[in-house]
């Protein structure tokens, strides 16, 4: 065993070995190599520990939102169904889209000259706020007054991998760090127990775009999402192969702690003891993560009320579980629910049927879920985020250029919906508004570097000064080579 | 000026170096890195702030916009750089106090002042500047080096006042170079081996094993997981379906380069340009799948053109920073911020790529045979050349007799209609037809007109716009044209036509099969980017009766962008001509001939069993795709014209007008980088960090190298004494003082130098992803020792699989290749395998150059709880339990298997005290530990075998 002055002695070299890991810059993370070139590393201090990337860490100024959960409904849900209310796109339902939507555009399915097509669904002023909503989304409209929905979102992807790539790490291509990865790199963890970020999936499928919108891209690969799983292990190998008990692993791991601490001694590589911690974690994390999402042990009134069904995978058991995690300081929680594509090609996709049901599905639990962080006090400082990756065409699909027999949108990047909540944004307030028939965003855009920018503001980040170096720049979420302003008429 | 370098970024206390006298300011040194640091962001490639730029040395020697000069050699004085950087005033002072609200300090001002005054000079970056051979420096104790590479770090480790460490022992030596060369540890046996040659002479001994390992197979498979990921490998096309993609013949390939030593400069000219070499061997064709391992976007509705060019750019990047390390992707929107690389250079480049037949087609076109039996490749790849040649010299034959006819006249139609009647086409005022409205993918058009004899019929394809600037549209493709004679009374006669003559042929569609049904057929596909012309040849001239009208019907079936949307005809024109060369050219017998050669060679061709995989195939001359300039790196707002070329940066020499070009220059004597960057990577793999570290960016925004002399001196031996062989070089790497260091360390050298970049001390490194598995599998005693083939599917969790729109599923290989090698394992991009994701494996996505080697808790839970590593472990226990029937020789030597040393005293007493403990546990509360192995004495030593293969030990080499 070495004693506590060899430890911390291990602990400061550690610290030195790492230094290439986690750098001192703009953040006190990034611009080493200029720091290098310069000649000053020596002199740079470091922000947090590197052997523990997910130690908590300051911001550039005091956060309104701790932690963020994000609802992701992956397939792009129709506003025009939701939250776009458009009275005139009634009066041309039927009647063919006019040209000046059409010319130059480019639509994934839709062909010549498509009928515009009204809301299928009744809209009526809800809460307090009066904000506009349809009828399809009656537990919901209870919480309207602590949401703020921005209704004038676009995106310039109109498929789905490459615009929810977008939404999620600033650029459509595959290789660029998820918005949980730059929260977590930046802020770590309260809970060194747990992965500092998960993502949970429903409907199932994972993303169109794969995990890379989960993924750290560019970023060291310990930030990227935690996909936990419903059924089977939470996290992957998380429970004791069977046949070893929690006993036998403990009698495994104390041995393994010594013979690695007399290789520490004998070999002096201070990756060996963070090795030691590592494997104490991962036992650690065995008990809390699979504490965390034992749901079964919620009484009965929280069940009701988020309509979980324990042993399941479901939207439902994801939303607990997302309060459950808040609850342990994760950082950055991403659900993404599959299934909201709906272009009429069938009774699955089709706005008066398969959409409903995809309603149904969330429409408790999220209402449950705001309103239990609320009264647990976690809604101030937990940021919620429900969109898809684009929204869907006033006009009705025709695919092939025939009518077909189900009523369904094509994508539309032009224009979509997107609401938050908690975290330091406006409660009951509406934002940007889309032109008469519901086609472009018309005042206030909003694109997905807006959104960044303004969730890093949130957290406690200047945007622009929270980089990492690669390929010979210093990028961020927000993408370099994009403009991004941050929303602060929707911050409280 | 390379022999300048200190190796500031060691930032090793060492005042000797640092407090050193400077004769001369060094530019590249001193001067260059204050510029990045504080001058060019705003003053650089990207931005000019003022006008005033400091990447090239005309631009700092000119006038800002203030009109005074920005710098004066020799004369401080006058050089507005100096006054800016000095002065009080807020509204002059440099860097803007709004950004910088502390100015320059007085050292780095004194350092710009004397720069100066000595007279400003220049000096390119180190990395742009051809590598020379270095001096081999004195060391004091000759006795030391084993290579020349020991000449250089024993030296500076003598500067430093630091020894080398002593040999490292024999056994932990060869468990390292046997993981660094082969991937995998050796067995027992080998180490007794080497232990018993290595008494008698250690050096014999370590040569003998270093030529064993070289020489085994699994030298190539580990090797080619290195080249695989700057190759992007995966078995999947990525993105939304992720669909599943044949190319591990591509990775046989490279595991054999690696295996038959092929040189660096081959290998390069193979995998770049293997189609354009004049006369390819038959695995050459298979190697160009390198730059097919792009992804391919099959999602409905995605633009064909904008991911081919998303294709393109990658391959722009991913060659840039595997052979040269230079960050060559910042360059598609803007000039380099920091390098001097001009924005016009990124597309004078990428036009090198940009003359590839492969459109993002959901089917990977095109392909290349891979035969079943290796003994008919060469047959296949000549075969598909033959095939390729004859079809383009029949078309281009009767092109040039389609080029003589020069009296067309307008086919005028009195009525044009389309089916479905959503769509509309019409003839315009001069004669162009165009359609409008909604014209779904099989949409028809039919044009009637009077008749007027005809020998040959010119039919254009036309963008909508004759702005060549605009042009980029959506495919356009007439899949079957019929024509009739009708007669007033409704009576038709067909009009039968020999061949449709193309004014080039390109993409995946022949132009004759216009006169058939099927998508295939005349037109562009799937982008339209230029004017098409097309002749139909009728088989006897036309001589239609009075009052005969002509109808041409034109049918719709492609479709393009992710086989969703139309490639309907939305500009095209119809020409008429009487001049009868064609018809009688075409009727030569000679022609008919040719055709049944052609014909003959398809069936050649096909009756060759084999599978198909994506490669490179370059488009003819004819058919180049006019490479503009996009403003601002967008596709969609072009430039002007662009010549195909190499950066200016490497000077006159550097030029190239296709793939083939480029790739000897990539590998040849004028390419400063290539091989600087390939022995920094191979030294990288064995020390664990590069001398450059940044192993993807050797350019002024990477780290500098730790010993410049040596890194020019590996990179000129592996080149010009090796020529490019990578065996020999590494075998050097392999035996020399340096790398056969022990690695164990103390405090003292730790604080001193934490992270070994002087190497006074051997190399220590956590094993890759791929090593976790393939060692578990050596020492379990389970590997199945197979070289190539499929994609196998070791056990991974249920439900990981999930990509939408794709049925394909995980089936768990059973058998042998339940225990092949990790570079086997199937690699989906959106779904990685679990384990070799947390072990840092890339996921495939684009190129990468480095590694960061992570320490996780989710590693713990992979190498204890995975049930893939838990067979490992039964496996290793069986293998104990034969050992002996005693318990403590048990124990040792499961210890002794994985980490290749007899344990001592109070290790055995560990796994003793485990396996007791365990036992007890066991007994008391046996729950289902029969799952780990029929008597509780097997499963405690289960549980033991699972603690040695988690053992730091283990997991280092």
């Amino acid at each position: 065993m070495i004693d506590a002055s060899q430890q911390l002695q291990h602990d400061h070299l550690q610290h030195q070995t790492r230094r290439h890991f986690l750098h001192q810059g703009s953040l006190g993370l990034a611009g080493m190599w200029l720091a290098s070139q310069s000649g000053t590393v020596s002199a740079a201090s470091l922000a947090k520990d590197p052997a523990q990337p997910f130690a908590p860490a300051p911001s550039h100024f005091a956060p309104k939102a701790k932690r963020v959960i994000y609802l992701h409904m992956a397939g792009g849900p129709s506003q025009l169904e939701l939250f776009d209310h458009k009275p005139e796109l009634t009066k041309y339902d039927g009647k063919d889209c006019p040209a000046e939507f059409l010319e130059g555009k480019q639509f994934a399915f839709i062909q010549g000259v498509p009928k515009m097509l009204a809301s299928v669904f009744p809209f009526h002023q809800a809460g307090q706020s009066g904000q506009w909503i349809s009828d399809r989304l009656p537990h919901f409209e209870k919480v309207i007054d602590e949401v703020c929905v921005i209704k004038s979102m676009w995106s310039d992807q109109f498929n789905h991998a490459p615009a929810q790539l977008l939404l999620h790490t600033g650029s459509q291509n595959p290789g660029s760090p998820s918005a949980g990865a730059w929260t977590t790199y930046g802020l770590g963890s309260e809970n060194q127990n747990l992965p500092g970020f998960i993502a949970l999936t429903s409907g199932g499928k994972n993303p169109d775009a794969g995990k890379s919108v989960w993924g750290s891209g560019f970023l060291p690969s310990v930030y990227q999402g935690v996909q936990c799983r419903s059924e089977g292990d939470p996290v992957l190998f998380l429970g004791n192969p069977e046949g070893v008990s929690r006993n036998l692993r403990r009698r495994s791991l104390d041995a393994l702690s010594e013979l690695n601490q007399r290789i520490a001694t004998e070999v002096g590589d201070p990756e060996t003891l963070t090795r030691i911690a590592q494997y104490e974690m991962a036992f650690r994390m065995q008990m809390h993560a699979s504490e965390a999402f034992d749901i079964s042990k919620e009484p009965k009134h929280v069940h009701e009320a988020y309509a979980t069904q324990p042993g399941r995978e479901s939207f439902a058991n994801n939303c607990l579980l997302a309060r459950r995690l808040a609850e342990r300081g994760v950082r950055f929680i991403q659900l993404f629910d599959w299934g909201w594509d709906s272009h009429g090609t069938g009774p699955n996709t089709d706005l008066r049927d398969g959409f409903v049901k995809k309603c149904q599905e969330i429409d408790q639990p999220i209402a449950a879920l705001l309103t239990d962080l609320k009264q647990r006090g976690l809604l101030d400082d937990t940021l919620v985020i429900w969109s898809g990756e684009f929204g869907r065409t006033p006009m009705r699909e025709n695919r092939g250029g025939k009518t077909m027999r189900n009523v369904g949108r094509d994508h539309h990047p032009a224009a979509y919906s997107l609401w938050m909540a908690g975290g330091g944004v406006k409660p009951g307030f509406s934002y940007g508004e889309t032109d008469p028939l519901g086609y472009e965003a018309a005042i206030d855009p909003v694109s997905a570097h807006d959104l960044h920018a303004t969730l890093m503001q949130l957290l406690g980040f200047d945007h622009k000064r929270f980089t990492y170096p690669f390929q010979g720049l210093e990028q961020r979420l927000t993408n370099v080579t994009k403009s991004s302003r941050i929303l602060h008429e929707v911050i409280a | 000026m390379i022999r300048k370098f200190l190796a500031l970024i060691l930032a090793l206390p060492v005042a000797s170096t640092l407090a050193r006298e400077e004769p001369r300011i060094d530019f590249n040194e001193q001067i260059r890195p204050l510029l990045t640091k504080n001058c060019t962001t705003c003053h650089g490639g990207v931005k000019k702030a003022g006008d005033v730029s400091f990447l090239y040395r005309e631009d700092v020697l000119g006038k800002g916009e203030s009109g005074r000069p920005v710098v004066v050699p020799g004369k401080p004085g006058e050089s507005e750089l100096l006054r800016r950087i000095r002065t009080d005033d807020p509204d002059d002072r440099m860097p803007p106090p709004d950004h910088h609200p502390e100015p320059l300090p007085p050292g780095d001002v004194a350092l710009f002042e004397k720069w100066i005054a000595q007279g400003a000079e220049w000096g390119d970056h180190w990395a742009y500047v051809k590598p020379t051979e270095p001096a081999r420096p004195e060391v004091k104790d000759p006795a030391w080096p084993r290579t020349s590479f020991d000449h250089f770090i024993l030296a500076r480790l003598e500067a430093e006042e630091l020894k080398p460490a002593p040999p490292a022992p024999p056994a932990d030596w060869l468990r390292r170079v046997s993981l660094d060369l082969t991937g995998l540890p050796p067995t027992l046996e080998e180490r007794d081996a080497f232990e018993t040659a290595a008494a008698q002479d250690l050096e014999q001994a370590k040569a003998e094993a270093v030529d064993r390992l070289l020489a085994s197979p699994t030298y190539g498979e580990h090797l080619a997981a290195m080249w695989l990921d700057l190759a992007r490998y995966s078995d999947t096309f990525g993105l939304e379906k992720d669909p599943h993609r044949d190319i591990w013949p591509y990775r046989d390939w490279v595991i054999r380069a690696f295996n038959e030593d092929l040189p660096f400069d081959l290998f390069t000219i193979k995998q770049l340009a293997g189609d354009l070499i004049e006369d390819p061997a038959p695995d050459d064709l298979i190697a160009t799948a390198f730059h097919r391992n792009t992804q391919n976007n099959t999602e409905g509705g995605t633009d064909d053109e904008e991911w081919r060019m998303a294709a393109v750019m990658d391959r722009v990047s991913t060659t840039w920073t595997a052979w040269n390390a230079t960050t060559f992707a910042c360059v598609q929107c803007h000039s380099h911020p920091y390098e001097p690389i001009p924005h016009e250079d990124y597309y004078r480049f990428l036009t090198l790529f940009d003359q590839s037949e492969d459109i993002d087609q959901n089917n990977d076109w095109p392909k290349t045979k891979v035969a079943h039996d290796p003994a008919r490749q060469g047959e296949a790849v000549a075969l598909e050349k033959e095939i390729a040649t004859t079809r383009k010299a029949l078309n281009n034959r009767a092109r040039e007799v389609a080029g003589q006819i020069k009296d067309w006249s307008l086919f005028k139609s009195t009525s044009a209609a389309a089916q479905p009647d959503t769509g509309k086409v019409a003839q315009n005022d001069q004669g162009d037809f165009l359609s409008s409205g909604t014209n779904p993918t099989r949409a028809v058009f039919t044009l009637t007109g009077e008749a007027s004899p005809f020998a040959a019929l010119r039919f254009q394809i036309l963008p909508l716009s004759d702005d060549p600037k605009q042009w980029e549209e959506q495919g356009a493709v007439a899949s079957q044209i019929e024509a009739h004679l009708v007669k007033s009374d409704g009576s038709r006669t067909v009009i039968s036509f020999s061949e449709v003559v193309a004014d080039f042929l390109a993409g995946p569609y022949d132009p004759n099969d216009s006169l058939k049904k099927g998508a295939s057929g005349f037109g562009e596909f799937p982008t339209m980017k230029q004017p098409r012309t097309a002749w139909l040849v009728p088989t006897e001239p036309v001589v239609p009766a009075e009052g005969d009208q002509l109808e041409l019907t034109i049918r719709h079936a492609a479709v393009c962008n992710g086989n969703n949307q139309n490639c309907v005809l939305r500009r095209f024109s119809v020409e008429l001509s009487n001049d009868p060369s064609l018809v009688s050219f075409l009727n030569r017998p000679e022609r008919a001939a040719a055709w049944q050669t052609l014909d003959e060679l398809r069936k050649r061709y096909q009756a060759i069993p084999g599978m198909t995989i994506p490669v490179m195939r370059e488009r003819s001359e004819a058919a180049r795709r006019p490479t503009r300039l996009f403003i601002r790196g967008n596709r969609s707002t072009l430039d002007e014209l662009v010549q195909p070329g190499l950066p200016t940066l490497f000077g006159e020499k550097a030029k190239a007008a296709d793939r083939l070009d480029m790739a000897r220059w990539l590998v040849g004597p004028d390419n400063p980088l290539a091989a600087r960057v390939l022995a920094n990577r191979l030294w990288a793999s064995m020390f664990g960090i590069g001398l450059v570290e940044t192993l993807e960016d050797f350019g002024s925004s990477g780290t500098l190298p730790s010993h410049p002399e040596l890194l020019d001196h590996l990179a000129l031996r592996l080149r010009d004494h090796h020529q490019w062989h990578l065996k020999p070089f590494l075998r050097e790497i392999a035996l020399s003082a340096t790398y056969g260091q022990d690695n164990k360390t103390d405090s003292s050298l730790l604080q001193r130098d934490p992270r070994n970049r002087l190497l006074a001390r051997g190399p220590r490194q956590r094993l890759t992803a791929e090593m976790v598995r393939d060692q578990a599998l050596v020492v379990s005693g389970l590997l199945t020792e197979q070289v190539g083939g499929k994609p196998v599917y070791p056990p991974q969790p249920d439900g990981i699989w999930r990509s939408v729109y794709n049925g394909q599923t995980w089936t768990t290989s059973t058998g042998p290749d339940r225990y092949r090698r990790a570079i086997y394992t199937y690699r989906k991009r959106t779904s990685g395998y679990p384990a070799f994701l947390t072990f840092d494996a890339p996921t495939g996505d684009v190129c990468t150059a480095r590694r960061i080697a992570t320490n996780t808790p989710l590693q713990a839970l992979v190498t204890l709880n995975d049930p893939a590593h838990l067979e490992f472990a039964q496996a290793l226990a069986r293998r104990m339990a034969a050992h002996a029937p005693d318990l403590p020789p048990r124990l040792a030597h499961g210890w002794e298997i994985v980490t290749l040393e007899v344990p001592d005293p109070e290790t055995l007493d560990t796994l003793t005290r485990l396996y007791q403990d365990a036992l007890a546990e066991i007994k008391a509360n046996p729950g289902d530990t029969a799952k780990l192995a029929d008597s509780p004495e097997q499963a405690a030593l289960v549980l033991v075998a699972n603690t040695i293969l988690n053992s730091d030990a283990a997991l280092n080499r």
